[in-house]
């Protein structure tokens, strides 16, 4: 009962810090740590408008309709895809920058850098907000009828969530700057990807795409959803172990292209082999 | 290494979530139950007890409207709870359902059918399928607003044709008044056009609708609207004409004043709608009513007209409670509309004496179906 409640929390939580994570990264990294407002103004707006939307429709007069959450949801997974996408060719255009020792010019690179830092930091988290916020509800109400263990369950997620991301964390700003860039990049086209397809679920099951029915393969007995290496792949990659054929195509196009034109001119790598085949592969 | 405090957008976040809140909020669904829950009956919440292989719900059936499930955990593994439509369409979900928890469920299910619900413990598969069946009409705390709403639209109706009568008649009786009988024979059909849309209600107040549209031989004294048909068609203009046309003026401003302060209830409105469509079938599509101007078709449209404004007013009420039916009466409606209107030259209705057996077959066939679905109505709004 714990520990179903906490992997569930952990999974929401990952799903919502990876990205952020790796922005935060990029900026302390970088240097631009004055950045870093507009991230947690991203955060906490999308937090505050997950809660109290979360309240709202849990307490209030208003219910959202199923196709008009799914579409919410599906919807700003595809837009923050978009964001992510392009903030991954930001950082690498920064990253070369930054081997050219430009740094000067760099902070003007941001200019546009508030906007879309705020909004992949919002969107990142807002996406999987709603349904979290309202599960919230649901465990602190279980709570307030005398059964602690959901609630308790879901801090503990969320907390392994927070501690986890901290050590990505850690790990991304421990590396080079040259590795950085690479891993992080491969890592958040991957993620996006996950992002991409669990958005088209979404839409699919809100009937605004079709080919819900349409299974590409279900490994669920190989890797249960409710298991924790099951959560942990959820949780970073949005893999799903019943994907359809509309999820599987549209992550092996947008990881194959993006993860390509990420890869191809390679400004002089310090480390040569992992990366590279990793995106043949891919 | 360098930090620029540069002056930033700050707008740019704030916007953003202003937008996708005013997204979520619009794509709200009143929560229409809140009061019929309370008032018990069938529409309380179904308890599901689910746990890793059970799927077990207090009721399978359920009146159409809001229905709500109180979901409960008892497993081990995290549960979700589905309810489908036919060909496995999901009408509305909850996910993470985890052990020990419970959730609620409110699904708005508009048309009666075969449903089906489905537990899924470890969130794969298809899940424990039970079928779930809605009937009927919808519980009555939704539906209730939405009478009153048709209720006072269909006054406002009654309320706006009432004084295009008055106006029409005014006009009319001052033509007939000066002897101008080609402008009294030209304003002669459009100004009975509103009387024909709200006759039922009219027809409520006994004296006053023989002597303002009995036809000869109805009364002992003929007088009304009809009497001028006839002067102006056939006999000409008499003596007492004027003092007619007063007369009608006089009970037409009564009948209208009286029209407003009616009330409706949705039964009557359901009725007079189909009430309508009779006096179609018995007097205009016969030639009958208009026996000397033979301004039939007119007559024919202002009854038309008046049975679809007030069905249009119980729209949200049939559609809630019988959305097939609101479907056949549009399309029936704009059958008969259209042939109706094939039948206008510059704007004007042709003379009935124009038409022909195969053009009154026509209308005849067309207004039987529509008749067929009109009487289905009082049955589906009748407060239950």
């Amino acid at each position: 009962m714990l520990v179903s409640n906490a992997l569930i929390g952990l999974r929401e939580g990952l799903e919502a810090a990876l990205v952020v994570v790796i922005l935060v990264a990029f900026l302390v990294k970088t240097d631009r740590r004055w950045a870093l407002r507009h991230v947690w103004t991203g955060v906490g707006a999308a937090v505050a408008l997950a809660v109290v939307l979360g309240a709202v429709l849990t307490f209030g007069t208003k219910q959202l309709t199923f196709e008009a959450q799914e579409l919410i949801g599906g919807s700003a997974s595809i837009v923050a895809v978009v964001f992510v996408t392009f903030m991954v060719f930001w950082m690498r255009s920064a990253a070369r920058t930054i081997s050219g020792e430009l740094k000067g010019k760099l902070d003007r690179a941001l200019e546009m850098g508030p906007l879309a830092v705020a909004l992949v930091a919002f969107l990142g988290v807002g996406r999987e907000g709603l349904e979290t916020a309202i599960f919230f509800y649901a465990t602190t109400e279980a709570a307030g009828q005398g059964n602690n263990q959901p609630l308790l369950g879901w801090v503990v997620g969320l907390g392994g969530a927070v501690v986890l991301g901290w050590l990505i964390y850690r790990g991304a700003v421990r590396i080079n700057l040259t590795k950085f860039f690479r891993y992080t990049g491969v890592l958040l086209v991957i993620v996006a990807g996950g992002i991409l397809a669990y958005g088209i679920h979404d839409l699919q099951e809100a009937q605004f795409l079709p080919g819900l029915g349409a299974l590409a393969f279900d490994v669920s007995a190989a890797v249960p959803p409710d298991s924790w290496y099951g959560t942990l792949l959820k949780g970073i990659f949005n893999f799903s172990p019943a994907t359809t054929w509309l999820q599987a195509i549209a992550w092996v196009l947008y990881v194959g292209v993006v993860l390509t034109l990420f890869l191809r001119p390679v400004p002089a790598p310090v480390a040569p082999a992992a990366a590279p085949r990793a995106s043949v592969h891919a | 290494m360098s930090r620029p405090a540069r002056p930033t957008r700050r707008a740019a976040a704030p916007l953003a979530l202003v937008a996708l809140a005013a997204l979520g909020l619009s794509a709200c669904t009143d929560k229409a139950d809140a009061s019929a829950n309370a008032s018990g009956g069938a529409g309380g919440p179904i308890t599901v007890q689910a746990d890793d292989t059970t799927c077990a719900l207090s009721a399978t059936t359920a009146k159409a409207g809001t229905v709500t499930f109180d979901i409960t955990n008892a497993g081990t593994k995290v549960n979700e709870f589905y309810v489908y439509a036919a060909g496995d369409r999901i009408v509305s979900e909850v996910e993470n359902i985890t052990p020990g928890l419970k959730r609620q469920l409110k699904v708005e299910i508009t048309e009666p059918g075969t449903f089906q619900t489905a537990c899924k413990p470890g969130m794969v598969g298809d899940g424990i399928r039970g079928d779930f069946t809605v009937t009927g009409t919808a519980v009555a705390g939704s539906a209730d607003q939405k009478v009153a709403k048709a209720i006072s639209d269909y006054r406002a109706f009654v309320a706006t044709e009432s004084d295009k009568l008055l106006a029409g008649t005014q006009e009319f009786v001052a033509a007939v008044k000066a002897g101008d009988v080609a402008k009294a024979k030209q304003l002669y059909p459009t100004a009975r056009l509103p009387w024909e849309t709200i006759e039922p209600v009219a027809e409520s107040f006994g004296d006053l609708d023989p002597r303002i549209d009995g036809r000869e031989g109805d009364n002992p004294t003929f007088s009304g609207y009809h009497r001028l048909e006839k002067d102006l068609w056939v006999s000409g203009l008499q003596k007492d004409s004027g003092q007619v046309a007063d007369t009608l003026l006089a009970d037409v401003k009564q009948i209208v004043t009286k029209s407003k302060g009616v009330t409706p209830t949705a039964l009557t409105i359901a009725n007079g709608a189909k009430a309508l469509l009779d006096e179609v079938a018995t007097g205009k599509i016969t030639g009958e009513e208009e026996r000397y101007s033979h301004t039939d078709l007119w007559d024919f449209r202002g009854n038309l007209q008046g049975s679809q404004s007030a069905l249009e007013t119980l729209r949200p009420v049939v559609t809630e409670r019988d959305a097939a039916l609101q479907k056949a009466l549009d399309s029936r409606f704009a059958e008969l509309n259209q042939l109706l209107e094939s039948h206008r030259v510059d704007g004007r209705f042709v003379s009935y004496t124009t038409l022909t057996d195969a053009d009154l077959k026509a209308l005849t066939v067309s207004l039987d179906a529509l008749s067929e679905e009109v009487s289905k109505v009082p049955a589906v709004v009748e407060t239950k």
